[in-house]
């Protein structure tokens, strides 16, 4: 077991790297922030001089390898917009975000959890299909649209609850309904299915048969044991979230590390933008890890594959 | 770990700030500051705030006329030496006096090429900053420079002992000036809170606490101006000033800035290489109307490529009349009917003057394809050769010093990174308007400057641009043509 | 056929209407979609000037919204099916590969995915087109490369499972060419599960397309996307109303249906299979 787990952490550390030397690349190859940080009527040797100056004349894969031996020694650099240690920029947005997160998965749990269930117990009846239909729609939205119609609504209109920005607690409502609905959606389904693959076992009947009410049965049996299924997927949705944050921060001007990542690529603020992608791909996998570990903990055979 | 938990603890008890009480301001910009440190990071929304926690050497009054701040006179002792008296009566927040030295080495810093300033090339034809005397510094540049003082105007003084005991890094965060506000705190991505400087030196500030926030949508600023949440926003749209101007206990305040909204045309390459290809553009495009309908009149128009706030500025070059038929034989007679225009752009210019100038120039026959790229990409194409320009962009210049020496040099003289133009009578007119500080013969330069692109189009001057406020009506405050954002200035009325 | 529901026949009509609309744009709308009339800005639905009728208002620059939206749904559909048949075609070819020669073929391609697996594809769309420059063929690219993973997992496994099948693997003793077993016995018995995954990912690709236009990263102005003039509309959001409203209605319904048809089609051919 533990060997099998060395190697997927090993796996999972090879992938970020990936990660990270693509977007190192891709960065470098859509030119340099120098030509922003200069005020209008700089000449082209103050450009040139500053370019020098900030290290971006060196070859790519030279300037890679010096910024592969800072990250050994766990020197994320500075930011050069910032003029910040990276690491400290990030560690200032991270809880926005983890908010915005742990926001979005409460309304995803808290909607989905119950949908699901109701879907798979009461399949036949037409309120399996009305919600059915909802959590499609949830599924369908664009969650920009919905960010600015729910904006628009409680924001504007009945002016309950706070446009955007971070204005106290109340101001997580709506960026977390945004956010949550996509979410909300896959939990239902995956809810329902889990449900209803209980319901068939034979354990459920003979339960019933020894005079248990199916409602007994649900709660007792069933959702318990459904509950395995969907916390693996849980675990798979965070790395959906976390992209998902990207648009939801945008729109609801929410300084999390989606809006710092989209900002840092407009400015070609390279280490702030490797820093987030190294972190997001970094949660991204050991969400992925995790996911599988439970997976693999459950059913034996996906044990001896590997 | 300290800065998580604090971060957790801000967001937490973020409270909407009280902006009814009159002695508390609250101001929505577009953007969060990018750095504190007043010699990095220029740009707009990050001036507004630090410019309120430091003292510079030299300041302009309502009039736009260059005043004395930190410096009470100074004096030429010849073309490329200045000499300053200082105030001696003033204290930097942490209680030190200000002195020379603190001036030297605030110019020297920022010159400093180690340092990496981006607003290096504003300062750096000062060669020479020296302590000579008690309350006295002598600065030397390179050869006679006519903006020196309208540059100096942006130079904050900044703590010399306090900066090297912390560093820069520390500094950035922490920063201490001498002006008239503290930062109290600074929240990334969110907002900055200010504290008066009650021992100011020009007295006591009538806000005791300022709170600048980050609100990036401008929808969401005017309504936190409607509801009271915030006082004074900028950057309004003109459809939105037009809007807002019957609004009960607002204010729209605009100003005419210094900023030329111009079109860029190249004389390079592409079929923009032809004069009368120029010329038909500058024919082809309405300005009327484009002022009445995009800018609801809040611009106004410019014969050249330059506000009338600037120094240099001529209202006796006249610009081309909108005359869409001559634009037409002038085209044909060119041959360039039907003839592909690349148009280069960013979303940081405003896309609808893009697009109205695109169906204006298509009525006359030519096909403008607009290409839009993120802004570096556009600044590494604009900057780049000729080639890589396109034929058409727009363009909105500030050099913030007010003088024309800051706007036509570096756009069109031949061989800066943005001038793709290459007319020697044109580089000798900027040229020796640099290099003498006589007004009036650097005003006859400009002129004669100004004729020669008449002739040429290597742009089209189209406005000068405003910058539109929204103020709490009680607030006792007029916007300027530098955009400074000085609270010091404003107070509730009573 | 067996019983195909109702509610099928409808979401797949509302489909065929939305392509039909798409594909005769330039004779359903009433103007030119690229016509600004700038003393016409920002006028409601059902205004009548001039004898001109806008039915849906006009935008920021005066151009009639309906003929936007029509043309708007052009680029929407195409845009996300040619990202669709590209991922489709790398990814699966990918998968193939991977599941029928295993080894380090499969080793390589499988790090890859796990690699392009881990970065938000949202940033590496934003990131690529920040080199590739925005618009349309690199928008398509960039969709495309970003979603290749997803088929690639589905058609691994699947093509593990069918290459060790007892005839194909006497197939393959028997000197049976590669390309001739992978062409015409492996592909059709992993098709079923890639087209539930293409049906769902094409949902997801119009709005992937529209985030990015939204993002101001796609189709750029003056072509018309749904996105885009919902980007463009979103600053006026209170006072023009229908700019955000109508283009952002027409996605909903386009996604929804294509979600409910890829729900149903995955209930007939893969009901184990999970929803994501």
């Amino acid at each position: 077991m533990t060997r099998h787990l060395a190697g997927r952490i090993g796996q999972a550390l090879l992938a970020s790297f990936g990660v990270l030397t693509i977007v190192f690349f891709v960065m470098r190859l859509s030119g340099d922030p120098t030509l922003l940080l200069v005020p209008e009527g700089a000449s082209a040797e103050q450009i040139a001089q500053l370019r020098h100056q900030l290290g971006f004349d060196r070859p790519v894969p030279v300037q890679f390898l010096a910024y592969l031996g800072d990250l050994v020694r766990l020197d994320f650099g500075e930011s050069l917009v910032q003029r910040a240690p990276v690491l400290g920029i990030l560690a200032e947005r991270i809880p926005y975000t983890v908010a915005l997160a742990s926001g979005a998965l409460l309304v995803a749990w808290g909607v989905g959890l119950p949908a699901g269930i109701a879907m798979a117990v009461w399949r036949d009846r037409w309120i399996a299909r009305l919600l059915q239909a909802l959590v499609l729609a949830g599924q369908s939205l664009p969650t920009f649209w919905s960010g600015i119609l729910l904006i628009l609504l409680f924001g504007v209109t009945l002016r309950w609850l706070p446009t955007s920005g971070v204005d106290g607690p109340l101001s997580l409502v709506l960026p977390s309904l945004a956010l949550g609905a996509v979410t909300m959606s896959s939990f239902a389904r995956m809810t329902r299915s889990a449900v209803l693959d209980e319901l068939g076992r034979d354990y459920v009947n003979a339960a019933r048969a020894r005079g248990l009410s199916r409602s007994s049965a649900v709660a007792r049996h069933v959702l318990r044991n459904a509950a395995i299924p969907v916390v693996t997927i849980a675990a798979l949705e965070i790395g959906n979230l976390l992209a998902g944050a990207v648009i939801v921060e945008t729109v609801f001007a929410w300084p999390g590390i989606g809006q710092l990542a989209i900002q840092s690529i407009q400015s070609r603020d390279f280490l702030v933008v490797q820093a987030v992608v190294l972190f997001v791909s970094l949660v991204y996998v050991a969400c992925n890890l995790l996911a599988d570990l439970a997976y693999a903990a459950i059913d034996p055979r996906i044990r001896m594959r590997a | 770990m300290r800065r998580l938990l604090a971060a957790v603890v801000a967001f937490v008890l973020a409270s909407p700030v009280l902006a009814q009480n009159r002695d508390q301001l609250t101001i929505d910009l577009p953007a969060d500051v990018a750095t504190m440190d007043p010699q990095i990071q220029w740009d707009t929304d990050s001036a507004t705030v630090y410019r309120n926690l430091f003292d510079n050497l030299l300041t302009r009054d309502k009039t736009g006329k260059i005043i004395p701040q930190v410096a009470t006179s100074w004096r030429f002792e010849n073309d490329t030496t200045v000499v300053f008296d200082l105030r001696t009566d003033i204290l930097f927040h942490d209680g030190s006096k200000l002195t020379p030295e603190d001036v030297v080495f605030s110019v020297k810093r920022i010159t400093n090429p180690a340092f990496r300033s981006p607003q290096l090339s504003q300062f750096d034809q000062i060669i020479g900053a020296e302590v000579t005397g008690p309350a006295q510094v002598t600065l030397k540049t390179k050869s006679p420079y006519p903006v020196l003082l309208a540059q100096l105007v942006k130079l904050s003084i900044i703590p010399k002992a306090y900066v090297e005991k912390v560093g820069d890094v520390a500094f950035n965060q922490a920063v201490i000036g001498s002006g008239p506000y503290k930062l109290a705190s600074w929240q990334r991505g969110v907002q900055t809170n200010l504290v008066a400087n009650e021992t100011y030196w020009r007295g006591k500030p009538a806000f005791s606490r300022v709170t600048f926030r980050a609100v990036p949508d401008s929808a969401t600023r005017i309504a936190d101006l409607k509801t009271g949440r915030a006082d004074i926003t900028r950057g309004l749209s003109p459809d939105d000033a037009v809007n807002l101007r019957s609004e009960k206990g607002l204010d729209v305040r605009d100003v005419a800035t210094e900023r030329v909204a111009y079109m860029f045309i190249n004389t390079l390459h592409g079929p923009t290489t032809d004069k009368r290809v120029r010329q038909a553009i500058a024919m082809a495009v309405d300005r009327d109307t484009l002022i009445t309908a995009l800018q609801q009149g809040y611009a106004k128009p410019v014969d050249v490529v330059l506000a009338p706030t600037n120094f240099g500025y001529t209202s006796e070059v006249k610009g081309w009349p909108y005359d869409p038929d001559k634009a037409r034989k002038l085209i044909k007679e060119a041959g360039a009917e039907g003839a592909v225009i690349p148009f280069l752009t960013s979303p940081v210019y405003d896309r609808r003057l893009n697009e109205a100038v695109q169906q204006m120039l298509a009525d006359v026959g030519l096909k403008v394809s607009i290409t839009v790229v993120d802004q570096p990409t556009y600044l590494k194409r604009r900057l780049g050769t000729p080639e890589e320009a396109s034929s058409l962009s727009q363009g909105r210049w500030s050099c913030g010093c007010l003088d024309a020496d800051g706007v036509i040099f570096p756009l069109f003289r031949s061989g800066s990174v943005w001038s793709k133009f290459a007319n020697p009578a044109f580089d000798a007119e900027v040229d020796a308007a640099r290099a003498t500080l006589d007004e009036g013969a650097r005003r006859a330069h400009y002129k004669k400057a100004f004729e020669i692109m008449r002739e040429e189009v290597p742009a089209l001057g189209l406005f000068q641009d405003e910058a539109i406020f929204l103020v709490r009506k009680d607030i006792d405050w007029t916007p300027t043509p530098d955009e400074a954002f000085f609270v010091f200035d404003m107070k509730t009325k009573s | 056929m067996k019983s195909v529901p109702i509610a099928i026949w409808v979401v797949l009509s509302v489909l065929a209407l939305f392509v039909l609309a798409a594909v005769l744009a330039p004779e359903l709308a009433p103007f030119d979609p690229l016509r600004q009339s700038l003393l016409l800005r920002l006028k409601p639905p059902g205004t009548v000037l001039g004898g001109r009728s806008f039915l849906l208002g006009t935008d920021d620059l005066g151009r009639d919204l309906l003929s936007r939206v029509l043309f708007g749904a052009r680029v929407s559909l195409l845009v996300a099916a040619v990202a669709v048949v590209l991922s489709l075609v790398v990814g699966t070819a990918l998968g193939l590969a991977a599941g029928w020669f295993r080894g380090w073929t499969a080793v390589v391609i499988m790090r890859s995915v796990d690699t392009m697996l881990s970065i938000p594809a949202i940033l590496l769309a934003v990131l690529t087109v920040a080199v590739l420059g925005p618009g349309f063929l690199n928008l398509v690219v960039v969709l495309g490369l970003t979603r290749w993973p997803r088929y690639t997992r589905v058609a691994y496994g699947q093509t593990l499972q069918v290459a060790a099948l007892p005839y194909i693997r006497a197939a393959e003793m028997a000197g049976c060419s590669s390309f001739r077993l992978l062409w015409r016995h492996v592909l059709p018995n992993i098709a079923g599960p890639l087209l539930v995954v293409a049906t769902a990912e094409f949902g997801l690709m119009i709005l992937f397309e529209a985030g990015l236009s939204f993002l101001g990263l796609g189709i750029q102005p003056p072509a018309p996307s749904w996105g885009a003039i919902m980007s463009a509309g979103r600053a006026y959001v209170e006072r023009a109303w229908w700019l955000t409203v109508f283009p952002g209605a027409c996605l909903f319904a386009v996604v929804l249906c294509v979600n409910m048809a890829g729900d149903w089609l995955r209930d007939r051919i893969d009901p184990r299979s999970v929803s994501r």
